[in-house]
């Protein structure tokens, strides 16, 4: 059977105390709670695995402990070529260690394998589990004025509609950014005020004159506390289309995600049609998230001829979601055992009519691109993500495509239809913008063949199982879809009553922030911005920035319009007059 | 650059010139839920469909009527409850301009149902369309007049009172027959 090898190798590390497996890719390792960092690191680094996500998990009324579960997609480390596992080994395997609740504390991974680091973080805020030895002990998600002591989702903690008094703005506690040492450093905050395009984040920039020597972000401004809300009151017919309302980009990748993670939880197996029109959604999905991110990278350089006609080609694509699932954006079509809507001949003609049209006239407005030196030269160089920073980080999606590193799980671990479509995954060397931006375009035509060989490939048979179907409690499995921006991870665990235990629900770029503070050293704060934004996690800007010379105290508020200007033209440097 | 501009120059105008013409969404667009008053029977499954309870189907205050109402501010247009309606009172339309100002109870769509009584307590229980739409869903299906004539009688009874006359009929030694 698949991760039998990597469950052998782990038992001759360290003492494997029991082994699960969840259905045929995915197993689970239960180890002593020291051993922990250990058996993470010796999988990660050993035998090229790479975190999807950790969860976690009050288990208090199963066997009266905590539990925490580290999922490593056993695929390879990719640093060089044939360093990668052979596509019939490829599998998750899950670390679990379980904490009793008298001591709340566990031995830090993170010094071990960096890509942990937010997930121990978000550990403390949501169960109050202590991760010894981690350097950086923050708080992640919830808010700074949130009261001490009180660990949302513990199951004996608070009623899902509680909400905390908020303290005045002067009572808050400060929030400590983690600085570099030295004099002459400028403070550049970037957010978290009127956020004019989609998301709210709160970027330190750390400067010496325009360059970057440093950064230091926090988010969830807009934590909303779902995972509390689908434990407490939804059902598995809600849930899709609560998951559908994670993103607003690949919301449908997060309903996917979400629904076959519960089914894998029950090995419930969904007919051909539905697999291959799954596919098709999230594909489209691609299509209109991609050319809005080439986009956005060309409107930020200021660049607006060539934004205008990517968005008006990315219509194209919002015309083509709204003629086969009868919605632009949200297809609400995904339930538990299948889909709700099937596609009709007709609409097939359509679409096939849709895709030819975006595809040449993609063609056309890229080689205009490419051709533009000064676009060029805003784009290359720029925001380099170095490939060991992104082995290390666990980076997904475009990002670590970019970086060289060939991970895509429609090719490392093909769920749904994928096993019968051909496709070769991008990848891109340099690291830089500009291989970021190439990955999106060549996924942009892949996604266009990918449509096509459904529509040719997919069986006339029903969309949707007989739903004779029971949940089991305690029956718990992960599912993972590659989503414009990397893949979404979600892992459920089954309760009674037709309701989830445990929904912790990871959305691509959680694992690509991490790795942002790399990719903003040494470059100028006019492309600050470009850099975010190429990351494609919604570009976030602001309305105004404070700027704070430390040396000589001044400040100087600027306005989203200043900074904007100055990353478009990169002339006449907001901050000369402090310097 | 002057490639953009030659791609302008080729396609021309892109744009609508909406709100100044119509415009036209697909064919099977999933619009505003559309609600025929006429038809609707208060059967209550599209309150149970929906999953972001935007349609909630219960009596007002004091009973005296069945309450069908749906809060467009939390629709989500999955088109469930189009999907189970029986008599297709609920279908989800093309229409799209939903945006009010300050007014959110514009949102809002309400329908007033008359309510039937039951026969035994006097006490409501359900809509009156509900109760004449199962006695014709029996009487196009092949049942016996006599049988018809029975249902006439126990439709008209609440659940609670044919509970309660069920169990005294076992009890008493009333044998219960069915055809």
């Amino acid at each position: 059977m698949k991760c039998d090898t990597f469950i052998e190798a782990l038992s001759a590390r360290v003492k494997v105390l029991e082994v699960t497996r969840q259905c045929e890719d995915q197993v689970t390792a239960l180890v002593e709670l020291n051993d922990l960092p250990e058996a993470v690191r010796f999988l990660y680094y050993d035998m090229g695995g790479y975190l999807s996500t950790m969860i976690p998990n009050d288990e208090r009324s199963i066997n009266k402990h905590y539990a925490l579960y580290y999922a490593l997609s056993m695929e390879g480390g990719k640093m060089f070529e044939g360093d990668e596992i052979a596509q019939d080994e490829k599998c998750f395997v899950t670390i679990k260690a379980l904490i009793s609740p008298d001591s709340l504390t566990y031995p830090s991974v993170t010094p071990l394998v960096p890509a942990c680091v937010w997930y121990e973080r978000e550990a403390y805020d949501m169960f109050g589990l202590v991760a010894e030895g981690l350097p950086d002990k923050r708080r992640l998600a919830l808010s700074d004025d949130w009261p001490e002591g009180l660990f949302p989702l513990r199951k004996d903690a608070m009623d899902y509609r509680y909400r905390p008094d908020m303290k005045d703005h002067y009572m808050e506690p400060e929030y400590e950014f983690l600085r570099p040492e030295g004099s002459g450093i400028i403070d550049v905050p970037l957010g978290p005020l009127h956020i004019t395009a989609d998301e709210p984040g709160h970027f330190r920039l750390f400067c010496d004159g325009d360059t970057i020597i440093d950064a230091d972000y926090r988010l969830f401004y807009q934590h909303r506390g779902m995972e509390k809300l689908a434990e407490n009151r939804m059902n598995y017919d809600q849930m899709g289309y609560l998951a559908e309302r994670v993103c607003g980009i690949c919301g449908y990748a997060h309903s996917i995600a979400c629904i076959e993670a519960a089914e894998k939880a029950i090995n419930l197996e969904i007919p051909a049609r539905a697999q291959a029109i799954r596919v098709i959604c999230s594909e489209i999905e691609r299509l209109h998230s991609h050319l809005l991110n080439i986009g956005l990278a060309c409107e930020v350089t200021g660049n607006y001829n060539a934004f205008m006609h990517i968005f008006r080609i990315r219509e194209y694509s919002m015309k083509l979601a709204e003629l086969v699932t009868g919605g632009r954006k949200t297809y609400g079509n995904v339930v538990m055992g299948g889909l709700r809507r099937d596609m009709t001949g007709v609409e097939i003609k359509e679409s096939l009519k849709i895709l030819k049209i975006i595809e040449t006239q993609a063609d056309e407005v890229w080689d205009a691109v490419m051709d533009d030196q000064r676009q060029m030269k805003r784009w290359k160089g720029v925001g380099i993500l170095d490939k060991q920073v992104a082995r290390d980080f666990s980076a997904v999606g475009p990002n670590i495509r970019g970086s060289g590193i060939k991970r895509d799980t429609r090719y490392d671990h093909p769920y749904d239809f994928f096993k019968q479509i051909e496709f070769d995954v991008a990848v891109v060397e340099g690291g830089d913008v500009f291989a970021r931006e190439m990955v999106r375009y060549m996924e942009l035509k892949s996604s266009v063949s990918i449509i096509r060989q459904c529509f040719e490939l997919m069986p006339q048979t029903a969309i949707i199982v007989d739903p004779k179907f029971h949940v089991k409690p305690e029956n718990y499995a992960l599912a993972y879809v590659e989503a414009p921006r990397g893949d979404n991870v979600h892992w459920i665990m089954q309760g009674s009553a037709q309701k989830v235990f445990r929904w912790r629900c990871r959305a691509a770029t959680y694992n690509n922030w991490p790795s942002l503070r790399f990719q903003f050293r040494g470059n100028t704060i006019a492309d600050a911005a470009l850099i975010v934004c190429s990351l494609d996690p919604c570009y976030s800007c602001t309305e105004r920035v404070t700027v704070v010379d430390m040396k000589s105290k001044k400040s100087k508020i600027l306005t989203h319009a200043d900074l904007k200007n100055f990353a478009r033209t990169q002339k006449e440097s907001p901050l000369k007059d402090l310097r | 650059m002057m490639k953009l501009l030659d791609i302008s120059k080729k396609y021309g105008d892109t744009t609508h010139k909406y709100p100044f013409e119509p415009y036209n969404v697909a064919k099977n667009f999933r619009g505003k839920p559309a609600y025929t008053f006429d038809l609707c029977i208060g059967c209550a499954a599209c309150g149970i469909a929906c999953p972001s309870n935007a349609i909630t189907v219960q009596f007002n205050d004091d009973k005296s009527k069945l309450v069908w109402e749906f809060d467009c501010g939390r629709c989500i247009f999955c088109g469930r409850c189009d999907e189970v309606c029986p008599t297709g009172a609920i279908r989800l339309s093309e229409e799209f301009e939903l945006a009010v100002k300050f007014d959110k109870s514009a949102l809002i769509q309400r329908g007033e149902l008359e309510v039937q009584y039951c026969t035994q307590c006097q006490k409501p229980f359900s809509a009156k369309r509900l109760i004449k739409y199962s006695f014709e869903c029996l009487s196009k299906a092949n049942v016996s007049e006599k049988r018809l004539e029975e249902a006439k009688e126990y439709l008209g009874v609440c659940p609670t009172c044919k509970k309660q006359a069920t169990v005294a009929n076992f009890t008493s030694g009333k044998e219960m027959v069915i055809e």
